[in-house]
C-alpha cells in the first residue's frame, strides 16, 4: 500500500478518464455495429472488432500511464508523458468520423 | 522498489549531450510533438493531467456525436431522407471537429502552460452549441414536415 502522489488524485482521475473513454468507445462500437450490420455485414463486424480492440488498448493504457506517471512523479516530480498516444487516439477518432460520413453519404446516394 | 525508472545509471559518460535546462530526468528522449515540448518549462504535473482529461472528454464527445449521426441514418429517423441525411451529416461533422479540437486544443493548452501564457479560448465550444442546435432542429423539422 502506497499513498497517492497527489492529494487531489490527479493521476487516478486521469486513469479513470482513460478507462471511461475506452468504455465509451466499446459501447459506441457495439451500438454502431448492431445498427449497421444489416446493411454492411462483415464490414460492420470488422469495424466493431477494431473498436473493441482499441477500447481494450485504452483500458490497458490507463494502467500503464498510471504506473509510469506515479513512478516518475515520485522519482523526479515530473510527468513522463508526451503527446504520441493522444495523437494516435485523435487520429483514430477522425478515422471513425470519416467512415461514418462515408456511410451516411453512401446511404443518401445509394438507398 | 523494483519498478523504478532505470534512468539513474547513466552518470558515467554522458557529456553535455544537449539541453538539460528544464528536465534533466527525461533521459534525453525527445517528446512528441516537438512544437509543444521544445519551448517553455515543465508545467505543474496536475495541470498537464487536467489537460489530458480535457482531451479525453473531447474524444468522448466526438464519439457520441458520430454515434448519434450514424444512429439517425441507420434507424431511419426521421423518415424524411433529406432532413435525416442533413442532421446525420451535421452530427458527424461536429464529431470530426471535436476530434480535431481534442488534439489541437490539447497542444495549444499544453504549449500555453509551458510558456506561462494565458490559456486559449474554447473556440470550438460555440461551434458545437450552434451545430447541435441545428442538428436537433433538422430532426424536429423532419418529424413535423
Amino acid at each position: 500500500m502506497t499513498a497517492p502522489v497527489d492529494p487531489g488524485l490527479q493521476v487516478e482521475r486521469t486513469s479513470l478518464a482513460w478507462t471511461r473513454t475506452g468504455l465509451a468507445l466499446a459501447l459506441a462500437g457495439a451500438v454502431v455495429t448492431r445498427l449497421t450490420v444489416d446493411r454492411l455485414g462483415a464490414v460492420a463486424v470488422t469495424l466493431g472488432l477494431i473498436a473493441v480492440v482499441c477500447a481494450v488498448a485504452m483500458a490497458a493504457l490507463a494502467g500503464v500511464r498510471y504506473r509510469r506517471a506515479t513512478a516518475s512523479l515520485r522519482h523526479s516530480g515530473t510527468l513522463p508523458n508526451d503527446g504520441t498516444v493522444l495523437a494516435l487516439a485523435s487520429a483514430s477518432a477522425l478515422a471513425v468520423g470519416t467512415a461514418a460520413a462515408v456511410f451516411v453519404v453512401w446511404g443518401m446516394l445509394g438507398a | 522498489m523494483s519498478s523504478g525508472r532505470a534512468s539513474g545509471g547513466n552518470g558515467d559518460s554522458v557529456d553535455d549531450e544537449g539541453s538539460d535546462e528544464n528536465q534533466g530526468s527525461d533521459g534525453g528522449r525527445s517528446r512528441f510533438p516537438r512544437r509543444v515540448y521544445a519551448v517553455g518549462n515543465e508545467p505543474d504535473p496536475r495541470f498537464s493531467l487536467a489537460n489530458e482529461r480535457t482531451f479525453l472528454a473531447w474524444l468522448r464527445t466526438s464519439l457520441a456525436l458520430v454515434a448519434a449521426g450514424v444512429a439517425l441514418e441507420a434507424l431511419g429517423f426521421p423518415q424524411s431522407a433529406g432532413f435525416r441525411g442533413a442532421a446525420a451529416f451535421v452530427f458527424i461533422a461536429l464529431g470530426l471537429a471535436a476530434a480535431g479540437r481534442a488534439w489541437f486544443g490539447w497542444m495549444a493548452t499544453e504549449s500555453a502552460m509551458r510558456r506561462n501564457s494565458p490559456l486559449p479560448a474554447p473556440a470550438v465550444g460555440f461551434l458545437l452549441v450552434i451545430g447541435i442546435a441545428t442538428g436537433v432542429l433538422l430532426v424536429a423539422f423532419g418529424l413535423i414536415l
